[in-house]
């Protein structure tokens, strides 16, 4: 139906290796992101700035796990403390007078630093014992934070952040960061697209899949794992420093919490190990949905009238939530990723259901 | 696909749902914390505030204008907790509670750029009482810093006035808010020549046991604690352990007749603990409201909580916020705007909710109300005040805030 497959010759291999080879979904991405770009125009500023902005940039964060978890197959349960070292880092800099845009990368780079500095040492063991050195990470940055007053910014242990600033601009409109927050976005998806096309993506394939197997075909796979250690820690680094720059304005240490390297994992896990679309859908879904979930319960309690304490109400949502996630699992433990594929993968072959895909 | 086009139209009706609102009502924003980590007095704050605003909405609401409280559960998450103030600022709210200090520290940048009232009482930044920095934060109500400065003033009339040779511990569970108080602390022991010995506990305040063994070595003359709600249990059962009486324990606020019921109503006489409003039902407005609501079966959640000194804080906290907007409304008219309700706050002169708190005034400079508490001892059955309406080294406490706003102050300009 929608993705007309027929006709598709292609006759080079560039062609062939494009990342989107059905014209379908290249009009989709394509309306998509014209769809994104004239967001301000036709939504509003509350949509805009507590919703899709936010959404926008932990879906980057996401994507930066997702390197780490879906990709290169290592646990990380440390993530926002390494979005944290990255916001920290923008906010010292850009206090002490350095302009917003090298910043941002000085904390991309404090961030890959230490992740990978870290690395070395967690990434001698594996699987559940890198998943808990990782966390050790997180409270190791918890602990520093709390306990360095010229990090955290003394006893209040809140740091306000300078407005971002691009070539001398201020950007303070919903719209200005909203749209920092997009270009953030796409850039991470298109390096996410294009790295499954590369080399290195190929090796964190291979030592995902079975490390000492990628080690006898010639891919050393301590090195690709540090490799993709700090590329993800430089990805979270510099989100951390644009959700504080575009989001909070000021940094505080609960902001990048070992709650929320769960949330951050959990948008991977529920959006789908490995799925750039999943990491869309995750993030959506861990993120927004506690708060839709609720005004939608107290819409319904008000439309309906049955009365609830407030107690009830705020706990209901969260009795819904969860089943929610674990429904989606049940139904598609690969994520929502898979479900999104699930349905594209119908629609490729409709009406030939019995089509080998 | 027919699931996912019911799913996408569910969605949209998800995103479109709002209440709608009566246009003459006074509104307030009760951005809190319900399912998670304040779960211990959020319920106790959001009942008595909707209790009040019941009883003075049966006598005519704020000079003719009804209350209506919005009430919303931000789970403690600074994401979710901007979300609830942005989507009630577009709907014309103007004073906003968060009631947890990770949520009100992130909302305060917007706060401060929109120019909308955030009450912050006993959360968030302490310095926020500097009304010429902080223009749009209603800290009303007692620091940490204050606390902790009344505590030694308490110490110091108990010790017969001089402070010489007396051994204070102060016992703080590690993160920042235990910290807050260390400064000032610090700066009291040089002043008054007392002897200061810190001891932090982990998180999550379970284990204290090392701690208790360091104080048992020191042999303190008084432990003032940094602890919230079950940690004060642990403590008492630490302290028992280590045969050291509890008549020198002086808890911060939040201790209240859950945890006494926990620790023993017996065993915790002797307790004392640092408060800015009084304890107890039988108090006038408390007395009042359970004759007009709970007595008509009108109330707002269960009559057992009303006895706890949490509705005792939320009452305070809204009648604080309800005098400041009804003054605002006399004297500056309607409609409302947070101007005139800055203004109507900043009016407040010695007003004691009929003898419920500490009498507060809060001026331009200082939208702390004066920071008093008093030191209350539990006697096996209630709470017996020891002191009166206190607020101790006021010029510390002051320099301490004044060097904290600055920063701030400071960190604005750099914009």
């Amino acid at each position: 139906m929608l993705f007309r497959q027929a006709g598709i010759f292609h006759t080079d291999y560039s062609a062939d290796r494009a990342l989107f080879p059905i014209p379908a979904d290249r009009w989709m991405i394509g309306s998509l992101l014209l769809l994104a770009l004239a967001a301000p125009l036709y939504m509003n500023t509350l949509y805009l700035s507590s919703y899709l902005l936010p959404w926008l940039v932990w879906t980057a964060g996401a994507l930066g796990l997702n390197l780490i978890l879906g990709w290169a197959g290592q646990f990380h349960l440390g993530y926002a403390a390494v979005m944290g070292i990255g916001a920290y880092a923008a906010v010292h800099a850009s206090r002490a007078g350095i302009p917003w845009e090298i910043a941002i990368v000085l904390a991309g780079i404090t961030a890959a630093v230490i992740g990978s500095v870290f690395a070395f040492a967690a990434l001698r063991v594996k699987g559940l014992y890198l998943a808990l050195s990782t966390l050790a990470l997180q409270f190791v940055m918890d602990w520093t934070i709390s306990h360095v007053p010229a990090i955290s910014g003394g006893t209040q242990a809140t740091l306000q952040a300078p407005d971002i600033r691009l070539l001398g601009w201020a950007v303070t409109s919903d719209a200005g960061l909203y749209y920092v927050a997009l270009v953030w976005c796409v850039l991470v998806t298109s390096f996410m697209l294009n790295l499954r096309r590369t080399a290195l993506g190929r090796a964190l394939v291979a030592v995902r899949e079975k490390d000492y197997a990628a080690a006898v075909i010639g891919v050393n796979s301590f090195y690709f794992k540090l490799v993709a250690f700090a590329t993800s820690s430089f990805i979270g680094g510099v989100t951390g420093a644009i959700l504080v720059g575009t989001f909070y304005h000021a940094v505080t240490p609960e902001q990048f919490s070992v709650d929320v390297s769960i949330q951050a994992l959990a948008m991977v896990i529920v959006g789908g190990l490995g799925s750039i679309i999943g990491s869309y859908f995750g993030a959506a879904f861990i993120l927004l949905m506690p708060g839709v979930m609720n005004s939608f319960i107290s819409w319904a309690a008000t439309k309906f009238g049955f009365s609830l304490g407030i107690e009830t109400l705020a706990h209901l949502p969260q009795a819904f939530y969860g089943a929610l996630i674990i429904g989606f699992l049940l139904i598609e433990p690969l994520g929502l990723g898979k479900i999104y594929n699930n349905i594209r993968d119908y629609l490729l072959v409709w009406p030939f259901g019995y089509t080998k895909k | 696909m027919k699931l996912l086009s019911i799913l996408a139209g569910l969605a949209l009706a998800l995103f479109n749902v709002m209440p709608a609102a009566a246009a003459d009502s006074v509104r307030f924003a009760l951005c809190y914390d319900l399912s998670k980590a304040y779960t211990f007095v959020s319920p106790q704050i959001a009942q008595a505030a909707r209790d009040y605003a019941d009883l003075l909405n049966a006598k005519g609401g704020l000079e003719g204008h009804p209350i209506e409280l919005i009430v919303q559960d931000h789970g403690n998450e600074p994401q979710r907790g901007i979300e609830c103030y942005e989507r009630l600022k577009r709907e014309g709210v103007m004073v906003f509670d968060m009631l947890s200090t990770p949520v009100s520290r992130a909302v305060l940048p917007r706060i401060m750029k929109d120019g909308n009232i955030l009450i912050q009482s006993l959360v968030g930044r302490g310095d926020a009482v500097d009304g010429n920095v902080f223009k749009w934060v209603f800290p009303i109500g007692p620091t940490y810093w204050g606390q902790a400065a009344n505590d030694i003033e308490y110490i110091k009339q108990k010790s017969g006035g001089t402070l010489k040779g007396v051994k204070v511990a102060f016992f703080y569970i590690d993160y920042p808010f235990g910290q807050e108080p260390i400064g000032i602390l610090k700066t009291l022991a040089q002043k008054e020549g007392f002897e200061l010995q810190l001891v932090p506990y982990p998180l999550p305040g379970n284990d204290q046991a090392s701690a208790w063994t360091q104080i048992r070595r020191l042999n303190p003359d008084w432990i003032v604690s940094w602890s919230l709600s079950n940690m004060h249990v642990i403590a008492s059962r630490e302290m028992k352990r280590n045969g050291i009486s509890i008549e020198k324990y002086i808890a911060v606020n939040w201790l209240n007749e859950v945890d006494i019921k926990n620790i023993g109503p017996d065993v915790a006489k002797g307790l004392k603990r640092g408060t800015n409003v009084a304890g107890g039902s039988n108090q006038p407005l408390v007395q009042e409201i359970l004759k007009e609501l709970y007595d008509k079966n009108k109330g707002n959640g269960d009559r057992k909580f009303t006895e706890d000194v949490y509705y005792n804080t939320g009452l305070a906290i809204y009648s604080i916020a309800f005098e400041g907007v009804r003054l605002a409304i006399k004297k500056d008219g309607w409609p409302l705007t947070p101007g005139k309700i800055k203004n109507g706050l900043e009016s407040l002169k010695n007003y004691d909710a009929n003898g419920l708190i500490a009498p507060i005034t809060v001026t331009t400079q200082d939208h702390g109300g004066g920071g008093k508490t008093r030191i209350e001892m539990w006697d096996g059955g209630k709470w017996v005040p020891q002191t009166d309406w206190i607020a101790g080294f006021q010029d510390d406490v002051w320099s301490v805030v004044k060097e904290q706003s600055a920063d701030y102050a400071k960190s604005e300009t750099q914009k």
